[in-house]
């Protein structure tokens, strides 16, 4: 193995999506054996950056050198075998094997094709052992909580001997106690030969971690620093968003109007007593980091998870039912619009009336006319960019495929929405076409709720942001001029 | 964990739940012997001649047994990896054919026998092709197969006949009915043996090696596996041949029972398959089962199967089925609901 | 029109942007009406007397109760599950009713004894078992989400089994009153084509319409497309796959009055293999599994597909035994094509 003092080189990394640049001229060094945090907003980069490394994606242009070597994987497959592994989110355990047959999942030792233990599997069985004792060997993974399922799967790559362990988020599901025990098992991999990508929004986390922080802001390499020449959290967070005042945000000079959605006690088991109101024509933003609660909070409104509480929208209680609370009024901006918010192999025309078929038919027969009408106004109201109401949605870009989400919604004649991640992975162009589509409606006196891990989005559009930290709401603002975001997200990411 | 954290309440429910879905089903099969063991006790002595637990009774019931034995083993290991093999009855008819066939025309056992375990082989590598490389779904493609084995078979048969059995100047050679029913130890055949043989060994491969342990990874988390450098392509299409070679095995026991070559011989072979596997605890989705447990079930359906036939009339046996098969699916419902999480 | 549509319009040519504006379903569809003619050219050429009206008829005709049961397996395809059942179903049924007609405790033969009910109620007996059975896969398949070819194996052994039980595995063709042979053999009239027929056609219409023109046949595609985006588009979901295996299964009791009707008899071992059959022609037609797509007229095509090929194999003199190779192959070169054409159009 090289000893070379850098285990990573990233030069002039750049990823193109169509028009969009997510990863702009990246350079930075990973030194070996260190633990090396990268932080950014969401929309930063940093998620392509990974994806890069992990070998998920391709790069446009721009160079890795691994140990001192080109580093241009072309599938998970292939970095895993080139000393590069990743702890995902979704974890790759095979639940119904046990802890031993999952860490040699790929690896056995075998003589004739039968499974043999050898010195190999007590090694990374001690490597497990001296991680985490309380694991046994022969326990079903099925039983063990996401922490130690985490546990496992570190083991395992350091058992096979990878240089690099990417960690994306892997606090985001784990209870305090848990936290802990991965912090040390983190910082004793650095004894072990391995070097670790530490990815977070939990800023406390970075200071207690990393020895240095990358931040990335806009698809840019801002800063590396070690971590001790960090002064404390504002320092991160000025880095990461800039600047701490945002124009876009117009004040409402009318009156507050009446409420419509009142919430009181809403909880599940991911969600902790949240009360708030929602008035009419109010863009109201749920903002808060990966894990705080923003999705489970939309699906449960939505009804699409059970809950305890009470919601009550216009004077009438809603059940947890979708198909009750679309006729309500309510409706929803699934967070993956590809599975969840479009029938992708239907044309535009199929999709707008999705929600309210009522509307175009009559006495269940469907009245082309009418559907043709709905699908030319939809695509003139919203501008969606498309010569023909036929194009298959698959085959528009994701802010018109958000745009066809909205038609829907619209269709459905809503009066509060649901914006669960409304802008995720469109470029700027269509982002303030959708912002401007948000105003439009709020003005014509819907309501919106808006969820995003998006700061900038946040403050742009919404008058009234709640912030959301495991589950509960920590703090609700009012926008204006005096908005700090860096309160904002000395809040959000745990700070008191 | 300590001793005491060991025994107390959570820890001990689900050692218990693990306890009764280990042994539930050989409670099953007890209670179905007993059951059969106690029609007509009136007339018929315990052990006696007519009695289901008779000596020539068990025989032929485990004579019998032989081909079911040896096809839902391997459909065991292709259940756990996640996929399906529908044609395995027509399969099985094919090669009883091709055996029938062989031997009336001058072949030796050994010949005929290791003919007809490759032709088993080809036609297992065939579903394996339609189904990991041309990415058909394995229910259509696997029925696709089946019409082709079932056509095949009966075309091989000449139009008139019903089967390849002795024809004037060509009789079937008596010693074809040695593989399956001459006795060899405690009176069960050489094709009952092979068949604990194949359990025995499947079950090893289950427990023991990589093609085991890769089909529960497959079929219990696809990505997890290709993570870690599993080919599911390789390793399922595999398994689709293992079937295949059993299903030979044992269409060469049946045509060997029955002397003669029939081409519906097999039909119906995937549905008690299913049935033995759905008793013996395989999740449909795949990732876990037992081919022990499947042998067990496949057992007990061979145990209703003769035993209905003393207490029912002909015709009620596919009802029968049905109702077996429609409970073994509420059964398996009841045993892989997912478990309560204990840390 | 902006500029840019026209730019691509113009690129495309008039017969290509002809060809852009199909659906994928219907060229799918047009493409297998292509394949038919072939085939039916090829079948003239070879086969004696094939292109004579007569013949034509016949074979436009003569899988009518396939194609009855094919519609419902059809829908059910395209939202991704397998209705097996319907063979086993269209027995019971026909069994069921024929027992129920049946003169009660007249006769010393237990088979010719039945439960002595007017033809009406027979009629709406064995639709209640149609349902039934229908009800039964909706309860294992969506409430308890069991695959659905396990489910519906089950049930076909089932009702197939509860149908030799009713006949004691033979049939009932006794003491029946002479209206239950009406509706099977009557002829429509100046034709020599059964009523069977004419109701056949009736509800491909019928299908057809609800496919394309109605909500609940719309609903049926945007579960096939993305069942879960339709839950969260406030589709009942559930509610609808049970309605459409009840609908399989009325559809099944139809088939199976018309059969019991046609042959005056209940006969335990009817309809064998016919689920098979359905579930081939809807495959023929371009039916797939995958996700939405795929139109009962398209079954239809495929029904025409199959009866060409298994007539021309009667006409060249081949043994009825090889029915079941050509329908394996013709099955699987038909699904190769299919992609073959779909990955070319969409290159």
């Amino acid at each position: 193995m090289e000893s070379t003092a850098n285990v990573l080189e990233l030069r002039g990394l750049v990823k193109d999506f169509l028009s969009v640049r997510a990863v702009n001229d990246v350079s930075f060094d990973v030194r070996r054996n260190t633990v090396h945090c990268l932080v950014g907003e969401n929309g930063a980069g940093k998620s392509t950056l990974i994806k890069i490394l992990t070998g998920a994606l391709p790069r446009t242009a721009g160079r890795i050198l691994l140990n001192g070597r080109e580093y241009a994987p072309r599938s998970t497959r292939e970095a895993k075998a080139q000393g590069v592994s990743t702890l995902f989110q979704e974890l790759n355990v095979v639940d119904q094997l046990t802890v031993a047959e999952n860490l040699t999942l790929g690896m056995e030792d075998t003589r004739f094709g039968f499974l043999r233990k050898t010195s190999k599997i007590d090694r990374m069985l001690d490597i497990l052992h001296s991680l985490e004792p309380s694991i046994g060997p022969r326990q079903r993974v099925s039983t063990l909580s996401v922490a130690q399922k985490q546990i496992v799967e570190i083991a395992k790559a350091v058992a096979a001997e990878a240089d690099v362990l990417i960690m994306d988020e892997p606090t985001a599901a784990i209870s305090e106690g848990e936290i802990e025990r991965l912090f040390r098992i983190v910082k004793g991999l650095r004894h072990r030969n391995v070097t670790v990508i530490y990815i977070s929004h939990r800023l406390d986390e970075i200071f207690e971690l990393g020895d240095t922080v990358t931040v990335m802001r806009d698809g840019r390499h801002i800063a590396t620093k070690p971590v001790a020449e960090v002064s404390d959290r504002s320092e991160l967070i000025r880095l990461m968003i800039g600047k701490t005042v945002f124009e876009a945000y117009q004040e409402r000079s009318e009156p507050p109007k009446e409420i419509v959605l009142s919430v009181k006690s809403l909880r599940n088991h991911k969600l902790g007593d949240l009360s708030f109101d929602v008035r009419r024509g109010e863009i109201v933003g749920f903002y808060g980091l990966v894990g705080a609660g923003k999705t489970e909070l939309a699906r449960a409104l939505y009804g699409a998870d059970p809950y305890r509480g009470e919601v009550v929208f216009r004077g009438q209680r809603l059940p947890p039912r979708t198909d009750e609370v679309i006729e309500a009024g309510i409706a929803l901006v699934p967070e993956e619009r590809r599975s969840q918010g479009l029938f992708t192999i239907l044309t535009i025309r199929g999709n707008v009336p999705v929600m309210n078929m009522g509307k175009i038919s009559r006495h269940g027969l469907i009245d082309g006319a009418r559907e043709r009408r709905a699908a030319r106004d939809a695509v003139a109201e919203l501008h969606i960019a498309t010569n023909s109401t036929e194009k298959e949605a698959a085959k528009l870009s994701g802010g018109n495929q958000q745009k066809v989400v909205f038609s829907k919604c619209l269709f459905a004649d809503a009066d509060l929405l649901l914006l669960d991640e409304p802008t995720r992975g469109i470029d700027v162009g269509a982002k303030s076409e959708i912002y401007g589509i948000i105003r439009r409606l709020s003005r014509q006196g819907k309501s919106i709720l808006v969820f995003s891990s998006e700061l900038t989005e946040i403050v742009n559009l919404c008058d009234t942001i709640h912030l959301l930290y495991e589950g509960r709401i920590r703090e609700t603002l009012r926008n204006g001029p005096g908005l700090d975001s860096q309160h904002i997200l000395h809040v959000v990411t745990g700070g008191v | 964990m300590s001793a005491t954290e060991l025994s107390s309440g959570p820890y001990r429910e689900a050692a218990l739940r693990v306890a009764v879905k280990n042994l539930y089903i050989y409670v099953v099969l007890l209670l179905i012997v007993a059951g059969f063991s106690l029609v007509r006790l009136g007339e018929v002595e315990l052990f006696g001649p007519g009695h289901f637990l008779s000596p020539d009774s068990l025989i032929n019931m485990l004579r019998t047994s032989a081909p079911i034995l040896t096809v839902s083993s391997a459909f065991t290991l292709l259940m756990i990896a996640g996929y399906i093999d529908l044609s395995v009855g027509s399969a099985m008819s094919l090669t009883a054919v091709i055996f029938a066939l062989l031997v009336r025309e001058g072949a030796p056992f050994a010949l005929a026998f290791a003919a007809a375990a490759a032709l088993g082989v080809g036609l297992g590598a065939l579903n394996g092709f339609l189904v990991m490389r041309l990415r058909i779904t394995p229910v259509i493609a696997t029925l696709v197969t089946l019409s082709l084995y079932k056509g095949s078979a009966l075309l091989i048969v000449p139009s008139g006949l019903s089967a390849i059995k002795g024809r004037p100047g060509r009789p079937m050679p008596a010693w074809i009915n040695d593989y399956s029913r001459a006795e060899v130890l405690l009176g069960l055949p050489w094709a009952f043996y092979i068949a604990l043989l194949v359990i025995a060994a499947l079950v090893v491969v289950q427990r023991r090696t990589l093609v085991g342990r890769y089909a529960a990874a497959i079929g219990g988390n696809r990505t997890a596996a290709e993570l870690s450098g599993i080919d599911p392509v390789r390793w399922v299409w595999g398994l689709y041949v293992v079937v295949g070679l059993c299903a030979a095995l044992a269409g060469a026991a049946r045509a060997s029972y029955m002397s003669l070559g029939d081409p519906l011989s097999g039909d119906g072979m995937e549905l008690d398959c299913i049935i033995a596997v759905l008793l013996g605890g395989t999740a449909f989705a795949g990732g876990e089962g037992s081919v022990g447990k499947t042998a067990v079930g496949a057992l007990i359906i061979v145990c209703v199967t003769t035993g209905l036939m003393t207490v029912i009339p002909a015709f009620w046996q596919t009802f029968a089925k049905g109702s077996v098969l429609i409970g073994a699916v509420a059964l398996n419902q009841l045993l892989t609901r997912d478990r309560p999480k204990l840390a | 029109m902006t500029s840019e549509a026209m730019t691509a319009r113009a690129e495309m040519g008039p017969s290509g942007a002809f060809a852009a504006k199909l659906s994928n379903e219907s060229f799918l569809s047009l493409f297998m009406v292509g394949v038919l003619l072939a085939l039916f050219a090829v079948a003239c050429v070879f086969v004696p007397n094939f292109y004579l009206p007569r013949n034509v008829i016949n074979l436009l005709t003569n899988y009518w109760y396939v194609i009855i049961l094919g519609i419902g397996v059809t829908f059910l395809l395209v939202t991704g599950h397998f209705d097996m059942s319907v063979g086993g179903n269209v027995a019971l049924t026909g069994v069921v009713c024929a027992w129920a007609c049946q003169a009660a405790g007249t006769s010393p033969n237990e088979l010719a004894n039945g439960l002595g009910l007017p033809y009406g109620a027979a009629l709406a007996l064995a639709l209640l078992c149609a349902a039934g059975v229908g009800a039964v896969n909706a309860f294992f398949i969506v409430r308890l989400k069991v695959p659905s070819i396990i489910v519906t194996l089950g049930t076909m052994m089932l009702s197939r089994g509860l149908a030799q039980v009713i006949t004691r595995g033979a049939q009932r063709n006794t003491s029946l009153p002479d209206v239950f042979g009406v509706l099977g053999n009557t002829f429509l009239p100046g034709t020599s084509l059964k009523v069977a027929v004419l109701i056949m056609v009736l509800l491909v219409a019928a299908a057809f319409a609800l496919e394309r023109s109605t909500v609940a046949g719309r609903i049926t595609y945007l579960i096939g497309a993305n069942a879960e985006a339709a839950r969260l588009s406030g589709i009942k979901v559930n509610r609808h796959l049970t309605a459409l295996y009840l609908l399989s299964g009325l559809l099944a009791g139809i088939t199976g009055i018309l059969l019991a009707s046609e042959f005056k008899a209940g006969v335990s071992s009817r309809a064998s293999g016919y689920e098979f059959d359905a579930l081939v022609i809807a495959l023929l037609g371009g039916v797939s599994i995958s996700g939405g797509f795929g139109s009962v007229l398209g079954m239809f095509v495929g029904a025409i597909i199959l009866s060409v090929v298994t007539s021309a194999a009667t006409g060249l003199l081949l043994s009825p035994d090889w029915q079941f190779t050509l329908k394996g192959v013709v099955t699987f070169l038909a699904i190769l094509a299919q992609r073959f054409a779909l990955d070319r159009r969409r290159a």
